[in-house]
């Protein structure tokens, strides 16, 4: 009996005493990348629910990609499905939309520097001065105004005949005082915003969800629809790409796709001169084009294109692969040529840029 | 926390030194039965090549605030992926994904049809008398869609003798307050048991957050300082209640009838994520349910043939709010989604003996569901209102008839085909093959294998969910075989030990899973080719080491390597060969039991090893989930009056207070208490 004992003691000893897991902390490393000039920063969503956002960091001159850096500096999680990214003084400024944040950082350390809590769903940050800037919302019928100095939230801008279960604002461009903004879920229209109010004082009703906004050199805004999907009860369309005279913010032109396409990522080149976009093909087409071109700038070629920038110095065009979405995504660069460069794995589902 | 500990002991020695001197029979009465080894001529022939994994009462009742969830991570060897404490828990059976595991209840299948998957986290193990484990392919013989398993749970008659009445109260750390009730009444043919549950807690486990950092600023706003915030877990309240009336009748002629009611009424917050930056006062996550479940049974038994028929009936209704504080305490919805479900049931089974050696099986199932669910409220471009959701019936059929022969004691043989039909689509046949063998009588030693085919439907979300349903899914398919030997020995009363090891190995094609698309939205389709394969090992032993000392121990280990085996998505892709994310490679549980007269001891440990968050295996530091080991450990004193029965426990969790997690930015608790006093009055 007392050996039994004896054995049942030392093998409770021994799961008693095997190492457990530790859910780790980071380790701050130090960076310091503004010797290398011009690079470019991708936002990777990361897995909605998971917590797993990533920032990378990638030097065209030397082709080499940095992964993780957010969480490499500052030894914590950058957060849930980073959305998008801006520069303004050599700050960046990170939106990470189910996380409810917008982090400061500085674009040469990735250290933070300071960060605006509490906001609803945010998408996208605009600044209309160093000491206002304006933060789009998903599920939420009102753009936050913040002072970026302050890291505060100072006042709303409630966008008019838009609920909060169906709120949706996006992109931001600015053309003197007004600011354009395109609503996407379960909404049609570009709104214009009077920077000086703080109010909304006009819209252009476009297709269903126009998903991007961009103003090209003629100040004209561009913008595509995707045309909503299948069994919406907001209507289900062939999508579009439309030119807006941001003047007189009336639709110039209408470029329209077939129905089932899914068109996205409208972006300008350096000079602005030239649109691109997505539509399982890479397209190209010039500002001020009459019809899209036939055949695409780079054709499907078997990758899921999910992210979409044009290097606005040498107009080298980086596409962004999300694999399976549940793995490091591929980011591919090609020259204007069309020439493969290079090719690097970044985070999961790389969906935004920001070239610094 | 250490003077709750304190008190749980103090607790504990009353109850010892208040106890009667108990007698040689009350050993025998309540310590752990140590049965006879069933010799190889008793092998039920409605067994036969079935792997089978059968849960004992006191696993199941251990605890009165266990849910399966817990029963099944402790006791088995599926992985049970935990959101958090009292939190959405779903299982991977054999490496298959959660919709890959059928779960029936008193024979009706309680998976949620718009999910596919079942949440064990809402099923109270108090309310569970029988449960087993059907690997792989002997799943078909109970059901069809089980590419990982089957997880039969049911509840039996009380056979109780007059009125009873057993009442346990729990507390426990953050606030958890447990409660369960039983009426039963009992006589030679009527059987009547009445059973409550009702479990609370505000849930607001503190952990130290590894995830985020807390700024301090100076009055230029410049960070001075940053430091790893001690959080609450919050916004992660609880408030379950379950009921369940039965009645069985017992003619004493060979028919028996039978009524099961179960009624949820749940509110649970959605716990907020380890990076959320928001402020819990600020958001309201919640998720509620009420679901109803009514089983009507009736089983004519004759000496050769029995025949068994089934009527039963769900609703669930189901709702997500999720809301915003605009103001004022004003809270504007996000998201508010509704669904609602309500399934017919009905089934017939029958069985007939021909002699010892043959048993046919029949058995035809059908689950009528109707479905409706909206997701979001919108205007329309018109300006007028609507829904977006969907509302859908579908009915699911399922039969299948079946031969077992056991020509001579030492081997047996059983052939099943099983046809299914969901909504207008047909499955091929699915054949299922079983054959068992007595290799040695001596230590009873039976070897078993086994080969079926395989189908799952998609779910009513996989086609028609708003927006993302794809209506031109395949069904999943595979191919499984498994084999294995099993040995038993032991002595009456002395000891018992038996174990088993099993190899299995499926194929699943067309693997359906939900991915983002550009729309913003997500979307399923059938990308992967999955090889899932593995060895299960059990062993079970239970010793009377005196006449006062008892010991029970149980444990298993799985290896199940679960591969994707498909063609590259695109030319990048690094997943293919690779194991499928959040299924680990290994895991194991051991629980041991030791009892001296009212005492009893109880340990429980478990362990998973690393599990992948990318489908490419790649490391990062983002999305690392290493493996963990978890002990849970309890002390129990049953004590006897004449005028009732008692029972006094404490338990600990986390014994060593891990801060672990089992999925990415949701911390589990760390070492936690609880005490129970239960009653049951002598009439």
């Amino acid at each position: 009996m007392a050996r039994i004992f004896v054995r049942l003691i030392l093998l409770a000893t021994t799961l008693l005493t095997t190492s457990c897991m530790k859910w780790e902390y980071g380790i701050e490393e130090p960076f310091d990348t503004s010797a290398s000039g011009k690079g470019l920063f991708i936002c990777n969503e990361g897995n909605f629910q998971y917590g797993n956002a990533t920032l990378s960091y990638y030097d065209p001159a030397t082709k080499s990609v940095q992964n993780e850096v957010f969480y490499r500096s500052n030894a914590m999680k950058l957060g849930d499905v980073a959305q998008s990214m801006i520069i303004r003084n050599g700050i960046g400024w990170v939106v990470v939309n189910n996380s409810h944040v917008v982090f400061a950082i500085d674009i040469n350390t990735f250290k933070e520097v300071g960060r605006i809590t509490n906001l609803t769903s945010p998408r996208y940050i605009h600044f209309i001065s160093d000491d206002k800037a304006y933060i789009t919302q998903i599920w939420d019928n009102r753009i936050f105004i913040v002072n970026p100095k302050r890291y505060e939230i100072t006042g709303y801008i409630e966008v008019p005949n838009m609920t909060m279960e169906q709120g949706s604002t996006e992109q931001m461009v600015q053309y003197g005082k007004y600011l354009y903004v395109n609503c996407w879920s379960y909404q049609n229209r570009i709104i214009k915003i009077d920077t000086e109010t703080d109010q909304v004082v006009d819209e252009l009703v476009v297709g269903i969800q126009p998903t991007s906004l961009v103003m090209d050199c003629n100040n004209k805004l561009w913008t595509v629809t995707d045309g909503g999907y299948e069994g919406s009860p907001y209507g289900h369309e062939a999508p579009s790409l439309y030119r807006i005279d941001a003047e007189s913010f009336t639709i110039e032109q209408q470029f329209k796709f077939n129905f089932g396409d899914w068109p996205s990522e409208v972006q300008l080149n350096g000079t602005k001169d030239k649109i691109y976009w997505l539509n399982d093909d890479v397209w190209e087409m010039d500002v001020t084009a009459d019809r899209v071109p036939v055949r695409p700038f780079l054709p499907y070629n078997g990758t899921l294109y999910y992210g979409l920038t044009v290097c606005p110095r040498t107009g080298d065009v980086y596409i962004a692969d999300a694999i399976d979405y549940v793995q490091q995504g591929m980011v591919y660069r090609y020259s204007k040529d069309r020439e493969l460069i290079d090719s690097f794995y970044v985070g999961i589902i790389p969906g935004a840029f920001c070239w610094k | 926390m250490r003077r709750l500990l304190l008190f749980i002991i103090g607790i504990l020695l009353w109850g010892g030194a208040t106890a009667q001197e108990r007698t040689k029979h009350d050993w025998v009465r309540d310590g752990i039965d140590i049965p006879e080894v069933a010799v190889y001529g008793n092998r039920p022939i409605k067994e036969i090549g079935t792997q089978q994994t059968k849960f004992d009462s006191l696993a199941l009742k251990e605890n009165i605030a266990l849910s399966m969830a817990d029963v099944l991570t402790f006791n088995s060897s599926i992985f049970v992926k935990s959101y958090g404490r009292a939190t959405l828990s779903t299982v991977s059976f054999r490496g298959t994904s959660p919709s890959h595991t059928q779960v029936s209840w008193n024979g009706m299948k309680i998976n949620n049809p718009m999910l596919g998957m079942t949440d064990f986290s809402m099923i109270p193990s108090y309310f569970i008398d029988d449960a087993s484990l059907l690997h792989g392919t002997s799943s078909v013989n109970e059901t069809g869609g089980g590419l990982g398993g089957a997880v039969k749970l049911s509840t039996k008659p009380a056979q109780a003798d007059g009125f009873g009445l057993q009442y346990i109260q729990g507390i426990g750390s953050f606030k958890t307050f447990d409660e369960f009730l039983r009426l039963t009444y009992g006589n030679d043919h009527w059987q009547v048991s009445t059973r409550a549950v009702y479990s609370s807690s505000p849930n607001e486990y503190k952990y130290r957050n590894h995830d985020k950092k807390i700024n301090i600023y100076d009055e230029d706003m410049n960070i001075v300082e940053q430091y790893y915030p001690i959080e609450r877990n919050r916004s992660g309240s609880y408030k379950d209640l379950h009921l369940l009336q039965e009645v069985y009748y017992n003619t004493g002629k060979g028919d028996r009838l039978g009524l099961n009611a179960w009624y949820i009424n749940s509110n649970r917050e959605l716990a907020m994520l380890t990076v959320d930056h928001g402020s819990d006062t600020d958001f309201d996550n919640r998720q509620r349910e009420k679901t109803f479940r009514g089983v009507l049974s009736w089983d004519h038994i004759r000496e050769s043939w029995k025949l068994s028929a089934k009527g039963g009936y769900i609703y669930t209704w189901m709702a997500y709010d999720y809301k915003r504080d605009v103001g004022n305490g004003t809270m504007a919805h996000m998201t508010r989604s509704r669904s609602r479900i309500n399934t017919f049931y009905g089934q017939v089974d029958g069985e007939y003996y021909i002699g010892s050696k043959w048993l046919f099986t029949a058995n035809l199932s059908l689950h009528q569901h109707i479905v409706e669910s909206e997701d979001k409220n919108i205007v329309r471009q018109d300006g007028n209102k609507a829904i977006v959701g969907y509302r859908k019936g579908r009915p699911e059929l399922s039969g299948s008839i079946s031969a077992k022969w056991r020509p001579i004691d030492r081997f047996g043989v059983s052939m099943v085909l099983r046809e299914e039909m969901f909504g207008t689509e047909w499955t091929p046949l699915i054949p299922a093959l079983f054959v068992d063998g007595v290799l040695s009588t001596k230590g009873n030693i039976i070897a078993k294998a086994s080969v079926s085919r395989n189908y799952r439907f998609p779910t009513l979300n996989d086609l028609y969910f708003l927006p993302g349903g794809n209506p031109d899914l395949r069904s999943e398919s595979g191919w499984t075989y498994d084999g294995g030997i099993s040995f038993a020995v032991g002595k009456e009363g002395i000891y018992s030990l038996s174990g088993s090891a099993t190899w299995f190995e499926s194929f699943i094609k067309d693997w359906i899973i939900w991915l983002p698309t550009p729309k913003g939205f997500f979307s399923p389709e059938n990308i992967k080719d999955v090889h899932a394969y593995g060895v299960e090992l059990k062993g079970d032993l239970n010793v009377a080491l005196s006449k006062e000392w008892q010991l029970g121990l149980n444990g298993t280990f799985s290896w199940t390597p679960s591969i994707n085996v498909g063609e590259p998505r695109t030319p990048a892709d690094k997943s293919v060969g690779k194991q499928l994310p959040y299924v680990p490679e290994l895991s194991s549980t051991v629980s041991g039991r030791l009892s001296w007269r009212g005492w009893s001891f109880h340990y429980k440990w478990c362990y998973y090893s690393e599990r992948f968050t990318m489908s490419s295996n790649d490391i990062s530091l983002t999305g690392k989930l290493p493996p963990y080991f978890m002990s849970n450990i309890a002390l129990e004193k049953s004590l006897h009056f004449k005028w009732a029965d008692l029972s006094l426990k404490g338990t600990i969790n986390n014994l060593f207070n891990e801060e672990y997690l089992s999925v990415l930015s949701r911390p589990m608790p760390g070492i936690n208490f609880g005490i129970f006093i239960g009653i049951t009055p002598k009439w």
